[in-house]
């Protein structure tokens, strides 16, 4: 429980999105507007777990997740690289950066517990409301 | 004669929202919105024999469409595509009632005439001007059509090597066409900044609710042509799935209404080509929603759909109808194509002959047995798709 999620983006809207997403399992949330923001809140926090927006303002999120991968203490954390293109060159080059898996916006709330939950198992307050059916 | 509808929904959490008002998707938990409709009222006011005698066509089910105002219909005779015995082909599988519910017969040659002509309309009667969609094919035809009648401004985002029927037949429309080099998962992206920066209204698959409205009518069509008793097996090319989700909703909607005489609904299939089979992947891994598919490449564009905003309603349905999901070749998509044309005198899309390639496997495994009714969905004209 409690374990610490780092979201590096820019977009406010996106944030709070996350934040109260995953507050609502149980997360503790960390939110860095940049990728410079992002590395030393890294470095800082050891995150259990890192989301990362790739088109960042400063440095973009490929560069983010090379010298994340680069940090000792980083190396075995799981990346979710998260992007608005859906573009097959910037999925496999952050694959290539060492993210963990890609995802597209718009975020799917429950498609991202899922995800979270798949890499740190157990640490979020049970799903009370699991979707229901639709129809 | 008015809409039974009362409100939308997300589809995750159930959240309400207004559908007097603009809606895309859940902003909390960026999720398809669903119409919902008083069904209740449906049961004591609605005979289902009304309908088989109004004039043919999708809005002949106008109650059960999200539009209010008749007089904000956009329509060119979409609806009610021809359910064709296929004896010959039923015959050479071994099968006894085999059917193509071939809807290159609607407007601009698709099936994707159901969706837009209510997401149009709707579009319309909520006092939308212009429109934009990001689209493999033929759901930009079919938009640029709609729009062109509706007097709204229309702009789509194609990859490049879209068919050329779709390119052409959206620039004589008036549509402003996009061409990019990349697949539909990034026009999408593009579309979705350009609505965002400029107010456009993003009219993609799921972002916003009404297609799957029309394309539900499918459903309605073939539960009126087996008299009430659903066929037992539906072989569905998906993309984006919309027509498999809308089927399934216009199964659950007829059982509300009571018109069905049988309890039993038809096991789905999906059908998506190897080269980009996010479903397929999915549901064989028992997930319970899709990782996005790099590399997708097939002939049947509209199958190259590397991940589906309702990818988790796809994997939903095919749970609930104890449903499957098969991937086919493209050399197997050809050769079926021919088979349809050789045997039956379907032209049909590759989409459409995906069907046929993945009924074959199905029935080599025996997944269906040959005293089934089954349905195959032919989405579309081959001749589209001519070089």
């Amino acid at each position: 429980m409690n374990q610490t999620i780092l979201y590096i983006e820019d977009n406010p809207d996106n944030m709070r999105l996350v934040e109260r997403a995953l507050e609502s399992r149980g997360y503790q949330f960390l939110g860095a507007v940049d990728g410079e923001e992002g590395l030393q809140a890294a470095e800082d926090h050891r995150p259990a777990l890192i989301l990362l927006d790739i088109n960042l303002p400063d440095i973009d999120g490929y560069e983010v997740a090379r010298r994340l991968r680069a940090m000792k203490t980083l190396l075995y954390v799981p990346i979710i690289a998260i992007t608005a293109n859906a573009l097959k060159p910037d999925a496999e080059k952050a694959l290539a950066a060492g993210c963990d898996v890609y995802m597209v916006k718009p975020i799917n709330i429950r498609e991202l517990w899922a995800r979270v939950e798949a890499y740190l198992p157990g640490s979020s307050i049970p799903n009370e409301s699991p979707a229901p059916s639709p129809l | 004669m008015s809409s039974l509808l009362t409100g939308l929904e997300c589809t995750d959490s159930g959240e309400k929202y207004n559908p007097q008002q603009v809606q895309t998707y859940c902003p909390v938990c960026q999720a398809p919105l669903i119409s919902r409709y008083d069904l209740e009222a449906g049961r004591r006011t609605l005979d289902r024999e009304q309908f088989r005698r109004r004039p043919k066509g999708m809005w002949r089910w106008f109650e059960l469409l999200p539009v209010q105002d008749p007089a904000n219909i956009v329509s060119l005779g979409e609806g009610d595509a021809p359910l064709l015995k296929v004896s010959r082909l039923q015959e050479a599988l071994g099968l006894k009632h085999l059917f193509v519910k071939d809807e290159s017969f609607n407007p601009t040659f698709s099936f994707k005439a159901r969706g837009l002509s209510a997401a149009i309309s709707k579009a319309k009667e909520l006092g939308i001007e212009k429109v934009i969609i990001p689209t493999a094919g033929n759901a930009g035809g079919a938009m640029a059509a709609y729009a062109a009648r509706a007097g709204l401004r229309a702009h789509i985002f194609m990859p490049n090597d879209t068919p050329h029927a779709n390119v052409e037949e959206s620039r004589i429309a008036g549509a402003t066409v996009t061409l990019i080099a990349g697949l539909i998962s990034e026009a999408a992206g593009m579309a979705g900044e350009k609505a965002r920066l400029e107010n456009w209204f993003d009219v993609s698959t799921f972002k916003e609710p009404y297609r799957v409205e029309g394309k539900k009518v499918m459903g309605y069509e073939l539960a009126e042509a087996f008299e009430w008793d659903l066929p037992e097996v539906i072989v569905y090319p998906t993309g984006g799935g919309t027509g498999l989700i809308g089927m399934w909703k216009a199964f659950a909607e007829l059982e509300a209404l009571g018109w069905l005489n049988g309890k039993k609904r038809p096991r789905m299939v999906v059908v998506q080509a190897d080269g980009c089979a996010p479903v397929v992947r999915a549901f064989e891994a028992g997930a319970t929603f899709c990782d996005f598919w790099l590399n997708a490449r097939t002939i049947a564009s509209g199958l190259r759909v590397p991940k589906s905003f309702a990818d988790q309603w796809i994997l939903r349905v095919l749970a609930e109808s104890a449903g499957t999901a098969i991937a086919v070749s493209d050399e197997e998509i050809l050769q079926a194509q021919r088979e349809l044309a050789v045997a039956e005198g379907i032209f049909a899309a590759p989409e459409g002959a995906a069907t046929l390639a993945g009924l074959k496997k199905l029935v080599g495994s025996g997944w269906i047995r040959p005293d089934e009714r089954i349905v195959l969905f032919n989405t579309g004209a081959g001749l589209k798709y001519l070089k």
